[in-house]
């Protein structure tokens, strides 16, 4: 179980400071060279450059080398100590991945150790009890790297995968049932194709979710309740507003902004409220949308109205739903439909908006664990990568012989899979006796 | 199952048989033949009990052994000093090696055999066995004491005691053939089912189901018209199954012959429909997708204008011939009209008609991987009675079967085979894990670890584990040493030598350095006969050693990253699990995990991962969780 090298941010990312990235393996002293240039000396900390394939400076901090079995998890260890904010350090750990580690799943560290004796038995209770606080949220953060189109496209290429495997291990199993494929050239351009839609993917993948990690907080409720006017307020308390780009959507509007040192993206969206238009239904099934993908919920009221026209919003279990009442420098809210728990402001005047402020912050301190958006989307950034490069040997493979070639596809199969959830022999085989009339 | 005998309570008169036996094999097919020997092997007074000596051995469907994922099962049984390979090399007329050009993993060895010839051999095996005795007498009934199986009961009331019994029983378990709306209870075509035993197990606490399997009409060959059939000869030079076997054992050689279905075939089927058993809903036991009728195949597939029929000789002194591809259970009437609308075929006499038949099967995860059954100690099932179907695969759980019920009877090791190690290891960690709901079959896509699990090296893979449980023979044993040291020796010479490369690459560059001889076999286009050619390689180096140097070059970089995979995941295999382990106690384990860990009850952390739907954080939860609690006696030893 010790067999391969993993890497992962050990410190929260987000919070600003130092970021500890923390690699484990029999190849950390490669990974070492690579990145610092030489091995530092054990046990000594060292300032050092850490450089990229091109030799060029990604950021200097602090290097610490622990020979195994002397470390943390009993193995060869390093740890790097950067100064650079979460896009270096993602920058830092995209480097050691390229240099053969493997993004860590949640608590491999902790696990590690444990195995290798490193760990007594209360230690080890309290990191079962870390996965399992972790798998949940670290599911939703994996999710939401990969919403909408991109989820599709990666679906999409599995299927596609799926289908091209479902050829190859057909000629290869069923050698006389007059379905052999690899005879032709099929399979090449197939290969070929898939190849460039995975890379394609890929791209998208590295630009689409840049910056991705944070709170995800969605502003909703009735039309004209002063959303906007809320997110305008909202992005001027900020300390920094990072990048107020305009959604995929003409109706959700989004900033991500830094809130006492925490990233926090905010989303403005249509206003909630039962429609035959189609195309404000559209806006609402999208608002709706990203409901269900937020960890705050603002669930805006109008003083001025009450609570009759409002539709609640549904939200998912997990995520934390804060009721605001504005407008409160024109009304009082109304008593009979006023919670002890809702916040009243004034989004015109900015009257409240401290407490709000304080609350989305106190979630977003709490809301990045060591395993967030950021290191689920590594995950499935290196997934993206393995397969790639399965599939590139696959096609050299070809030319070699059909079961080299069929290794290679099960290969990245099994690195998408990490992303879609897994595609067994079963499903392969359910999908052949559909497709090909097999048997004598 | 209260401490008594079932038997007690029987009023027929009851005869204890003089003599006790360490394991009591019921069933003579397949996998009764192969548990059998294996159990005596290991030195285990061993019994075979059949309800017809006659049929040892028999062949109930195709007369075949081997095949894609299947040849390589035969050769790991052969490997383990098993009947079946030699037996198909004494019995086959026509043999074939099928992905020939595919690469060493997916080539598979087939073998037409003549089903006398293989029952002759079979027998001869048995009879030859030291410590097995045969008698006939069909199985009633199971005699308990406690939790425990002790011995069976016959038909005729004869009690035999044994510390361990495998039931091998086939299709016989509540049998029902069908053909057309007509349908009867039988074991096979022309036996009779085993239904009282049927009744007895399905008292035990089993998950049992009904599945189906089916044959064709078999055909007189003197009335078909071979000049209108495709031939389709053997390999030459004939191919040999058993490592320990050669060429000169096999009877002389015949052709096969390929003919397909026409239009009007499927006209006659499609309009029998209505009078199909399979549509009509009288059977209701899942068959194999791989395997279907004809009438299935033309339903399911109605584009297709013929499906293929291979014309499979039934042996040398008899001109019955079992064409493969028109299993079916519709009514007489149809299957003779279906018959002659086929190429040659038109003036075909059928000399038994195609049915289909079903049977009972128990829920295989019901079963430890050792395939003694959870509930009952020292009870121990394999073949179609696991759920599935085939003779290789049979054969493959009665040895698995019989080493462990010989291990449970002496106090000996046990085998329990890994997916990484052998075909054997991957059918049964799939059925005890996965289970299955249609009749399971090999597929070479069945294991992840294909690239090394392969006919040319099954020996090389089992042999010494073979030699370790005492299934191999001195002389056996030392053929293998020889062929393993020839193998060491070449590699060590062929890797210690350095050549100039253009004495076996033409096109390399004048002055190349030297390179290491062994690389060159990496090289595309290089085999050993090259590097003879060339003056490197040994021209007296046996064919099989040349052959393994040559797989070994191919393979090298897969082979390591299979076993790198192999090596991070045999922590997880080497933490048991209590048989009573309660996984309440794991905190963490969502409802949904634990149930299927509690209805699987997995041997090992290996197992449950492999379980669908099962984590890694599960495994994970799992891993720690079990290692603390041995850790309360020894210190947790380093993964």
């Amino acid at each position: 179980m010790k067999c391969d090298t993993i890497a992962a941010l050990a410190t929260p990312p987000g919070r600003g400071g130092i970021g500890v990235l923390r690699i484990s393996g029999p190849e950390v002293a490669k990974i070492a060279t690579g990145v610092l240039g030489t091995l530092p000396p054990p046990r000594q900390a060292v300032v050092r450059a850490f450089r990229d394939a091109d030799g060029h400076v990604l950021d200097t901090g602090l290097a610490l080398y622990f020979q195994g079995p002397a470390s943390f998890t009993g193995e060869d260890v390093l740890e790097l100590h950067g100064h650079g904010g979460p896009v270096v350090l993602d920058l830092v750990l995209g480097r050691v991945l390229e240099l053969g580690a493997r993004a860590a799943r949640p608590g491999e560290f902790t696990e590690r150790a444990f195995l290798n004796g490193k760990l007594d038995l209360t230690q080890a209770e309290a990191v079962a009890d870390l996965i399992d606080a972790d798998s949940p949220q670290s599911a939703r953060a994996a999710m939401r790297s990969l919403q909408g189109a991109f989820s599709q496209a990666v679906q999409a290429l599995s299927e596609r995968l799926t289908e091209l495997r479902v050829y190859v291990e057909a000629a290869l199993d069923f050698p006389e049932e007059e379905i052999d494929f690899l005879a032709d050239s099929a399979v090449a351009a197939r290969l070929d194709e898939l190849d460039r839609a995975l890379c394609a993917v890929q791209d998208q993948a590295r630009e689409g979710v840049r910056l991705r990690e944070g709170l995800q907080v969605v502003l909703c409720g009735p039309p004209n309740a002063g959303k906007s006017t809320l997110l305008n307020r909202l992005s001027g308390e900020a300390l920094a507003i990072t990048s107020p780009v305009p959604g995929t959507t003409r109706d959700v509007l989004r900033a991500d902004l830094q809130l006492a040192g925490c990233a926090v993206r905010l989303l403005d969206t249509a206003g909630l409220r039962r429609s035959r238009d189609p195309v404000e239904r559209e806006g609402v099934r999208r608002a709706e949308a990203a409901i269900a993908d937020a960890d705050v919920v603002v669930w805006l009221l109008d003083a001025t109205c009450g609570e009759e026209a409002a539709v609640a919003p549904r939200v998912t279990p997990g995520a934390h739903l804060i009721r605001v009442w504005n407008k409160t420098d024109l009304a009082a809210p109304p008593r009979e439909a006023l919670r002890p728990e809702d916040l009243c402001l004034s989004a015109h005047t900015g009257a409240g908006v401290e407490a709000l402020v304080e609350a989305l912050r106190s979630r977003a301190v709490g809301n990045t664990p060591q395993t967030g958006v950021f290191l689920a989307r590594r995950r499935h950034l290196d997934a993206l990568e393995r397969a790639r490069r399965a599939l590139v040997r696959a096609r050299g493979a070809l030319e070699l012989g059909p079961e080299l070639a069929a290794e290679e596809l099960r290969l990245a199969q099994h690195a998408l899979g990490e992303i879609t959830g897994a595609v067994t022999t079963e499903d392969l085989l359910g999908r052949i006796f559909s497709s090909f009339c097999i048997g004598k | 199952m209260n401490g008594s005998c079932f038997w007690v309570e029987g009023p027929r008169g009851i005869m204890e048989f003089p003599e006790h036996f360490d394991v009591i094999v019921v069933g003579g097919g397949h996998a009764g033949t192969e548990a059998a020997l294996a159990a005596a092997r290991r030195g285990a007074r061993t019994l075979l009990l059949t309800h017809n000596l006659e049929t040892l051995g028999q062949m109930s469907c195709n007369p075949a052994i081997g095949g894609i994922g299947k040849g390589q099962l035969v050769r790991e049984i052969d490997a383990m000093g098993g009947a079946m390979a030699l037996a198909a090399d004494e019995a086959g007329i026509h043999f074939r090696v099928l992905n020939r050009r595919k690469g060493p993993a997916v080539r598979a060895t087939r073998a037409q055999t003549d089903r006398q010839l293989y029952r002759r051999a079979i027998r001869s095996a048995l009879e030859a066995q030291p410590g097995l005795s045969l008698f006939q007498q069909a199985v009633d009934d199971l005699v308990l004491k406690a939790d425990r199986v002790v011995g069976v009961v016959t038909q005729t009331g004869i009690v035999f005691r044994a510390a361990a019994v495998v039931l091998t029983v086939g299709t016989f378990l509540g049998g029902r053939i069908h053909i057309g709306d007509a349908r009867h209870r039988a074991g096979r075509a022309g036996d009779p089912p085993a239904l009282a035993l049927a009744r007895r197990l399905r008292e035990l606490p089993l998950r049992v189901g009904r599945l189906k399997t089916g044959t064709p009409p078999r055909i007189d060959g003197r009335s078909i018209d071979y000049a209108k059939l495709q031939s389709q000869p053997g390999d030459e030079p004939v191919p040999v199954f058993s490592v320990w076997g050669s060429a000169e054992l096999h009877p002389p050689q015949v052709c096969c012959h390929i003919t397909r279905t026409t239009a009007r075939t499927h006209e006659i089927i499609t309009a029998a429909l209505d009078r199909s058993p399979l549509f009509s809903g009288a059977i209701e036991g899942v068959g194999p997708r791989y395997c279907p009728s004809i009438e299935d195949k033309v339903v399911r597939f109605a584009e297709r204008d013929g499906h293929q029929i291979f014309v499979e000789p039934e042996g040398l002194d008899t001109h019955e011939v079992y064409p493969n591809g028109i299993s079916t259970s519709l009514p007489f009437d149809v299957q003779y009209a279906l018959v002659r609308s086929i190429p040659g075929f038109e003036r075909a006499h059928i000399t038994r008609p195609g049915y289909a038949i079903e049977y009972d099967y128990f829920d295989p995860r019901d079963l430890r991987p050792t395939l003694e059954t959870r509930p009952l100690r020292g009870l121990l099932f394999a073949g179609q009675i696991n759920g599935t179907t085939g003779y290789e695969e049979a054969a493959a759980q009665g040895l698995l079967a019989g080493v462990n019920a010989a291990a449970l009877a002496l106090d000996l090791e046990p085998w329990v085979p890994a997916r990484a190690e052998c075909y054997i290891g991957v059918l049964i960690d799939d059925l005890v894990t996965r289970g299955t709901d249609e009749p399971y079959r090999m597929f070479t896509s069945r294991a992840e670890h294909r690239l090394q699990l392969r006919e040319d090296n099954a020996d090389l893979r089992l042999a010494p584990l073979a030699r370790r449980l005492g299934l191999l023979d001195d002389a056996r044993w030392r053929r293998f040493e020889r062929f393993r040291e020839a193998i060491e020796q070449e590699t060590a010479r062929l890797r210690a030598l350095r050549v100039d490369p253009r004495r076996v690459l033409p096109d390399a560059a004048e002055g190349a350095e030297p390179v290491c001889a062994y690389d060159l076999l990496r090289r595309p286009g290089v085999g050993y006969a090259e590097l003879v050619r060339a003056g490197v390689g040994d021209a007296q180096t046996a064919p099989r050693v040349a052959e393994q140097l040559e797989i070994a070059a191919r393979y090298a970089g897969y082979i390591e990253r299979q076993q790198a995979e192999i090596r991070r995941l045999a922590g997880y295999e080497e933490i048991p699990i209590p048989e009573d382990f309660d996984y309440a106690q794991v905190s963490g384990l969502s409802n949904e995990v634990r149930e299927k860990l509690q209805a699987i009850r997995p041997v090992s952390v290996g197992q449950a991962r492999r379980i669908p739907g099962v984590t890694p954080a599960a495994v994970t939860l799992l891993a720690i969780h079990l290692r603390r609690r041995q850790a309360g006696s020894a210190r947790p030893d380093v993964a």
